[in-house]
């Protein structure tokens, strides 16, 4: 089943390995910078998370 | 000129019959025209007020709770500012959904990539396992009010919505879910019993302002007040709703000509989750103003001793929002990764025909429910804190979502318009800002008072 699992990721990967929009490299490295701001507040509110959930 | 008068004026009772049986003909094409309207909206509507109204989930009635009791009604006009946002940002899964006819998820791996799809597929698992475990909180909370053990609720929520999909055919499906939808309407006539201050709803309403101190909590901006901002705003868009909506359109089978019904399907949904909205927040805001309450369930109790009534339609509408959040969530997952890995992925497909749609659908609902039944977890925080997190990874979603809806080669005359991208790019930055906003509060509690 894992084995069946891992080649459909393969196979997935393979049919989306090119991007019908193609976009600059200026424009990648934006949407880059935005995901890694935006997973730095989900870190620092699972921080405040806990911290609250242990009071 | 008095020989043409008198050879006019017999004429005149003609005319006038004429232009009556013109107006008679008109009347009746008119009618016609608007019963064949009438009739294809009614078929076509559902996606959007599904989406919607389900939009307002158990997480959303403890937000609009707690907003309601913190703050009374002076964050109305924020609550009715978010209708139009969420229209704006879900009418884009429409047209995106009913020209390319590919679902959200499989449009993110067409047009960006596998890079952008797993982080887009991981970010919507995620966020859907939460808020599924929030919608969970909520029902088994709700139910505990009429003594009914939360194992019990987890086990009849299973057979309700193993029993809603067991059809194999979409159209049961939602006209199923559109009852519910109908239920959640039950908070309406609350707002008129509790008699509040006209006076104090349009002012909240219709003038935007900072809330004051009140019974010892500090007024303007506050750690709490950002929280519950983003809290709001992430109950009122989500990233589940752009997948949810794009996928159903999608499965319902609308096309291009079906955008304006589609459209107009969006605008009702978005005037209903705001009315339900701001009449949480008057009953909140008229009976537990200055009151600590910390979920919708706790809110029901409180309520109870001044009325029952109200109280019980606080506990049923809680249930019900649960489950409509649970259903919609669980499917979006569902059809998400029916459209990654290729999977028949059709609420038109039987269980033995789409087995792994179905599988993922089943094992959402048992993976959320089991959550809940752990002794001792902090379930308030978690509905509230699910909220705030899925509204801080919304405008990644919804970037990709504005880019999608700007691809002319794919998009033809449907590419969104100069206005619809300032609308859609001032929420996306206005986000960003409460986000960072909300951080900067948690970073530096006393910056903007506790």
């Amino acid at each position: 089943m894992i084995k069946s699992l891992m080649d459909q990721i393969r196979e997935i990967n393979r049919k989306y390995a090119t991007p019908e929009i193609v976009m600059t490299p200026f424009v990648k490295w934006c949407l880059l910078s935005l995901r890694v701001y935006l997973l730095l507040l989900v870190l620092l509110m699972i921080v405040k998370f806990v911290i609250a959930a242990r009071h | 000129m008095s020989t043409e008068t008198a050879e006019a004026l017999p004429a005149a009772p003609q005319i006038r019959k004429d232009a009556g049986m013109n107006l008679a003909a008109r009347s009746f094409f008119g009618f016609r025209r608007m019963n064949k309207a009438m009739r294809m909206f009614l078929a076509i509507a559902g996606p959007g007020i599904i989406v919607m109204v389900a939009d307002n989930d158990a997480g959303g009635i403890t937000t609009y709770t707690t907003t309601g009791a913190q703050y009374g009604m002076h964050l109305l006009w924020f609550l009715i500012l978010l209708g139009p946002v969420a229209y704006y940002v879900q009418e884009m899964t429409v047209r995106l959904g009913a020209v390319t006819k590919r679902g959200h998820a499989e449009a993110i791996f067409a047009s960006f990539g596998r890079t952008w799809g797993w982080f887009s597929l991981l970010d919507l698992v995620v966020t859907d396992w939460l808020t599924m475990i929030t919608e969970f909180i909520g029902m088994t909370a709700a139910l505990s009010i009429f003594h009914i053990p939360p194992v019990l609720t987890v086990i009849i929520v299973w057979i309700i919505m193993g029993s809603m999909i067991m059809s194999g055919r979409y159209w049961t499906w939602e006209k199923i879910t559109l009852v519910f939808c109908l239920v959640n309407l039950i908070y309406i006539p609350a707002a008129f019993m509790v008699h509040p201050s006209m006076k104090d709803v349009l002012w909240g309403a219709f003038v935007p302002h900072l809330p004051p101190a009140h019974g010892g909590q500090p007024g303007g901006f506050t750690n709490t007040l950002f929280f519950l901002l983003m809290a709001n705003i992430g109950t009122t868009i989500a990233p589940w709703m752009l997948f949810f909506q794009q996928s159903s359109v999608v499965d319902k089978g609308l096309k291009e000509k079906d955008i304006k019904f589609g459209k107009l399907d969006t605008a009702i949904g978005s005037v209903l989750t705001v009315v339900v909205a701001v009449v949480l927040i008057i009953v909140c805001g008229q009976l537990l103003y200055g009151k600590k309450v910390d979920d919708a369930a706790q809110a029901a109790i409180s309520i109870m001793p001044s009325s029952k009534f109200i109280g019980t339609v606080f506990a049923i509408g809680l249930f019900d929002a649960g489950l409509l959040g649970a259903v919609c969530i669980s499917l979006a997952s569902s059809w998400a990764f029916g459209e990654v890995f290729g999977w028949a992925h059709s609420l038109n497909r039987k269980i033995k025909e789409a087995p792994w749609f179905y599988a993922y659908y089943f094992f959402d609902l048992v993976l959320a429910g089991t959550v809940v039944l752990i002794p001792r977890a902090p379930l308030v925080l978690i509905t509230l804190f699910v909220q705030v997190i899925a509204t801080t990874l919304l405008p990644a979603a919804l970037v990709f979502l504005i880019i999608l809806l700007n691809d002319k080669k794919t998009m033809g005359k449907y590419v969104n318009t100069r206005w619809e991208n300032i609308a859609n790019i001032t929420i996306v930055v206005a986000v960003i800002a409460t986000s960072t906003l909300y951080a900067v509060s948690a970073i530096f509690p006393g910056l903007f008072g506790s």
